[in-house]
C-alpha cells in the first residue's frame, strides 16, 4: 500500500467515524418511538445488513427525521412487515459490501467452470 | 387483493414511480400520497423511499434538496433522460406482459 492510498484510507476511516457519530447524535434527537424504531433497524443492519459504510444509516435517519417531522405513524412508514422493508432498503447498498464480493466471486468461478467444460479442458 | 398485489407490484413499482414523476417532480411523501389516491392503499412510505434511493443510485432521476418548514430538507426527484429511456422500455415490457397474460386468461376460461 503506498502512502496516498494509506492516507486516503485513514482519512476515509476518520470521515466514517465522524459520520457515524453524527448519525448517532441525530438518532438521539428523535422522538422516543421513532428512535426505538431506528435503533431496532440499526441492530438488524449490524447483524444482517449489507456491510459497507455509514451511507445506509444516514439515509435511514433522513427518512425517520422526515417522518417524525410530519408525524407519519411508524406503521405507515415501514408497513406491515418491517423485515421486508429493511431488506428492500439494504439491497440498495450491496454494491460495496462483502456480500457482493462473494456473489461476484461465485459468478466468476462458475463462469470459469462452465468455460472449461465447454472447451473440454 | 392484499399480499398478492404486493408481490406483483414489486417488479413494476419502479416504472410506476417513474411514470408518476414524469408528470411532475415530487418528494417521497407526495409520491406515496398519489399512489394511495390511485388505490394503492397498502404501500408504505418507507417502501417508496427505498425505491427512490435505488432509482437515484441507478441514475434514473435527478435530485434537488429543498428546505422544508419542519424537519430536514426534502429531496425532490425528477426523471432525467436515462429515466425516460428506462420508462420507455418499461412500457414496452409491460405491454408485452399484459398481452401474454390476457391471452393466458382467455385460454383458461
Amino acid at each position: 500500500m503506498d502512502i496516498t492510498e494509506l492516507t486516503s484510507k485513514v482519512i476515509g476511516d476518520m470521515g466514517n467515524k465522524r459520520r457515524w457519530r453524527d448519525y448517532k447524535a441525530r438518532t438521539k434527537r428523535l422522538p422516543d418511538s421513532y428512535r426505538t424504531a431506528v435503533e431496532a433497524f440499526e441492530r438488524y443492519l449490524m447483524h444482517l445488513g449489507p456491510g459497507g459504510g455509514p451511507a445506509i444509516f444516514e439515509d435511514l435517519i433522513d427518512l425517520f427525521e422526515q417522518s417524525a417531522a410530519d408525524s407519519t405513524p411508524i406503521r405507515a412508514v415501514v408497513g406491515e412487515d418491517p423485515v421486508e422493508f429493511i431488506e428492500a432498503f439494504a439491497r440498495n447498498y450491496e454494491e460495496d459490501s462483502w456480500k457482493n464480493r462473494e456473489r461476484k466471486r461465485l459468478a466468476d468461478t462458475i463462469g470459469r467452470a462452465a468455460e472449461d467444460q465447454a472447451t473440454g479442458s | 387483493m392484499g399480499k398478492q398485489i404486493t408481490e406483483i407490484l414489486k417488479g413494476t413499482l419502479e416504472g410506476i414511480v417513474l411514470a408518476i414523476l414524469l408528470t411532475r417532480p415530487a418528494y417521497g411523501y407526495e409520491i406515496t400520497a398519489r399512489l394511495r389516491e390511485q388505490g394503492f392503499t397498502d404501500i408504505a412510505e418507507g417502501t417508496i423511499y427505498a425505491l427512490l434511493v435505488r432509482i437515484e443510485k441507478k441514475g434514473l432521476v435527478d435530485v434537488e434538496k429543498i428546505p422544508s418548514e419542519k424537519g430536514p430538507p426534502r429531496k425532490v426527484y425528477s426523471v432525467n433522460i436515462q429515466g425516460r429511456e428506462y420508462l420507455d422500455e418499461f412500457w414496452t415490457t409491460w405491454s408485452f406482459l399484459a398481452d401474454r397474460l390476457a391471452q393466458l386468461h382467455e385460454g383458461a376460461e
